[in-house]
């Protein structure tokens, strides 16, 4: 957590050293010089002191109501559900519980019994987990190939057609196309690929080609020196052979940004999810399976909150270890 | 390299390989740098061939997926489209549109929906610009700051909704429990007709206001420090240098956000989906939270009508168009 989320550093203004050191400098200087001077630093004023304080109170008021929901949820996924609910009134709704106590709902939701499948055995739950996984895997993989083989061909490649795709991919990044599920799910069902042995297939197919990450490959693609391909052409490298010896070694960069936008984006799906393995509980993935947890009558708070705190945890770890990737993609939206 | 060009082929060889070669001569054949003319443009046969390879997979995918639904979307708008027997779709002119504009059901998804835009995308671009305005200050702890406001971003859509939902709940709720402890007599319904929607703008706005200011942050710190100490030197006061720096320096970045996140709260479905599962009809049965999204979902795939479905898709479509290419326009103008 200690890496700050962007990467520009600047000097600290209130470093205590520097501080000391100054004013001797500012002294010293004199006339034009002391403009190009290093900034002088300024002194703590009762003024700056109290707009200080200001500040941090008021960021930190701020960070209370940004934080709190998601410290109740993981406060409250690690209490009994008679502990959360003895306690909603009171301030110890935000302390901790009983340590005894601190994983039994995580536990339940792996052993509850309409959680269980009677045929199997098997925890529908962990299920739900393993189905997040493999739906995301397989998305990332096929993301990330179709993507950029396509983006390839249209920034490195000369061929009849390539203008045109082009201008249908940017055309289709700026229209906001309301295509919704419902044409998507018409198209499934056309195909065959909607049927209970085929309905995977659908799920994940459709989300393996996007424009946008062809236009994102393909800026990076174009920035790149062409000198490394050539040279690789010279030396009798075919181009595929050219793709993945030089190009994806060189682009890691927005191959990471891509898998892990696709990661994020495949790992959060919802309502076509949700449509697609409505009747299906062995092949929910963890987003789908929450509304599950959450319909469990009588209602087990407790419980929903381990499974909400659970499907956050993946997204967490991908945030904390992967920000210089995200920022790199977060700026790169921003350049319109 | 054997092995390679074989791959090469076999990348080339799913497509037709363009017509006027047959003349060439054999030895010509295997020069890689044969070359065709189309269209009086001229292009390398083998570049030619591996584009369109490497092409295919996102061209066959993006054809079926992308394009595909654009145009059954087109097309089944003129029709009576049922989803469970596609085939007998017939033919019924424009009798959709006629619906679409007489539709009480649909103005009030539009109006719902409005209510949420006008609301909370400006609620949430103020916050996000002036978390980083805060956050551009060089302050101790900046990074505790940082994360504190982005961790509600690492909350997918449906764990928030279904977080806030249990928060808002009238029986064991957060909220009413604490509001009870402090005097409330009665548990408010907030996920019903009266709070309903205002409750999914706080939830939203809540979810992702960090991830804007995040893009807003990253604007900021592209601004070269050296014109704000010019302007400083020229007597220019904070406000004056936020105004005349600042602004100008971050309004691309403004108008990005602003168009993007229109767009996205346009097509508001999750949340309201998830907390209001009845789209909180209020006494006179009007859907208080159901959205223009979730409208044509609940058409289209609840009760089948996929013809009528479409037609409300298309005409949303054109709206939204409208509104996101106007604002670019606009804004663009401005820089």
């Amino acid at each position: 957590m200690s890496a700050t989320l962007i990467m520009k550093k600047r000097t600290p203004v209130l470093d205590v050293v520097e501080q000391q050191v100054d004013p001797v400098k500012t002294e010293e200087l004199g006339g034009a010089e002391k403009i190009f001077a290093a900034k002088p630093k300024k002194k703590w004023t009762a003024k700056r002191i109290a707009a200080r304080v200001c500040l941090y109170f008021w960021m930190s008021v701020l960070a209370v109501i940004f934080l709190f929901p998601v410290w109740w949820m993981i406060v409250n996924s690690m209490k009994s559900n008679t502990e959360l609910v003895a306690q909603l009134s009171s301030m110890r709704t935000f302390l901790p519980g009983n340590i005894k106590e601190w994983f039994a709902s995580y536990a339940n939701l792996f052993t509850f019994t309409a959680f269980v499948n009677p045929e199997t055995g098997g925890s529908l739950m962990g299920r739900a987990i393993l189905n997040s996984i493999l739906y995301c895997a397989i998305t990332v993989a096929g993301v990330l190939l179709v993507n950029s083989l396509a983006a390839y061909a249209l920034s490195r490649l000369k061929f009849p057609g390539s203008g045109v795709i082009t201008t249908v991919v940017l055309l289709l990044i700026l229209v906001p196309v309301e295509t919704s599920i419902v044409p998507q799910i018409v198209i499934l069902t056309k195909l065959g690929l909607l049927l209970p042995a085929t309905r995977v297939i659908g799920y994940l197919i459709p989300g393996l080609v996007s424009p946008f990450y062809i236009f994102m490959f393909r800026s990076y693609f174009v920035g790149m020196p062409k000198e490394l391909e050539e040279a690789a052409e010279i030396d009798g490298a075919g181009k595929l052979r050219t793709f993945f010896v030089i190009i994806i070694p060189l682009s890691k960069a927005i191959f990471a940004t891509v898998a892990i936008f696709t990661f994020m984006g495949a790992w959060n799906d919802y309502v076509f999810a949700q449509y697609i393995f409505a009747s299906n509980a062995e092949m929910m993935p963890l987003q789908v399976f929450l509304q599950q947890v959450n319909n469990v009558q009588p209602k087990d708070t407790s419980m929903v909150m381990a499974a909400l705190t659970i499907s956050t945890v993946p997204i967490a770890i991908v945030y904390i270890f992967c920000q210089r990737y995200i920022v790199e993609g977060v700026s790169f939206s921003g350049l319109k | 390299m054997l092995t390679d060009s074989k791959q090469v082929q076999e990348a080339g060889s799913i497509l037709p390989a363009p017509a006027e070669n047959s003349t060439a001569g054999e030895r010509k054949r295997k020069s890689p740098n044969r070359h065709f003319r189309l269209f009086g443009k001229d292009y390398r046969l083998i570049d030619s061939l591996i584009g369109l390879g490497f092409l295919a997979p996102a061209l066959i995918l993006g054809i079926i997926f992308v394009i595909a639904p654009i145009v059954v979307s087109l097309s089944y708008a003129f029709t009576d489209a049922y989803l469970l027997n596609l085939s007998t779709a017939k033919w019924n002119n424009f009798a959709n549109f006629g619906t679409v504009f007489t539709d009480p059901k649909m103005w009030n998804a539009l109006g719902n929906t409005c209510l949420f835009v006008v609301i909370a995308v400006p609620l949430q671009l103020g916050i996000a610009l002036g978390l980083a305005l805060l956050l551009n200050k060089d302050v101790k702890g900046n990074t505790f700051y940082r994360w504190a406001y982005f961790c509600p971003v690492m909350l997918s859509l449906a764990v928030t909704s279904f977080l806030w939902m249990n928060l808002l709940n009238e029986q064991e709720g957060l909220f009413n429990g604490l509001l009870m402890s402090m005097g409330m007599k009665d548990p408010k319904n907030f996920l019903g007709s009266d709070y309903g929607m205002y409750a999914i703008v706080i939830v939203s706005v809540w979810q992702g206001a960090g991830y804007q200011m995040l893009i807003f942050l990253s604007g900021l710190k592209n601004i070269e420090p050296a014109l704000y100490e010019a302007a400083s030197l020229d007597g220019a006061n904070k406000w004056q240098q936020f105004v005349h720096i600042t602004l100008p320096a971050i309004l691309p970045t403004t108008s990005f956000v602003l168009v993007t996140m229109l767009i996205g709260a346009f097509r508001l479905i999750t949340q309201p989906m998830i907390m209001t599962p009845q789209a909180a009809a209020d006494v006179n049965g009007r859907e208080t939270t159901m959205t223009m999204s979730w409208y044509i979902y609940t058409q289209g795939l609840t009760y089948s009508e996929v013809g009528y479905s479409s037609a409300i898709a298309l005409v949303y479509t054109v709206f939204l168009a409208t509104i996101a290419l106007t604002l670019r326009k606009v804004m663009d103008v401005k820089d």
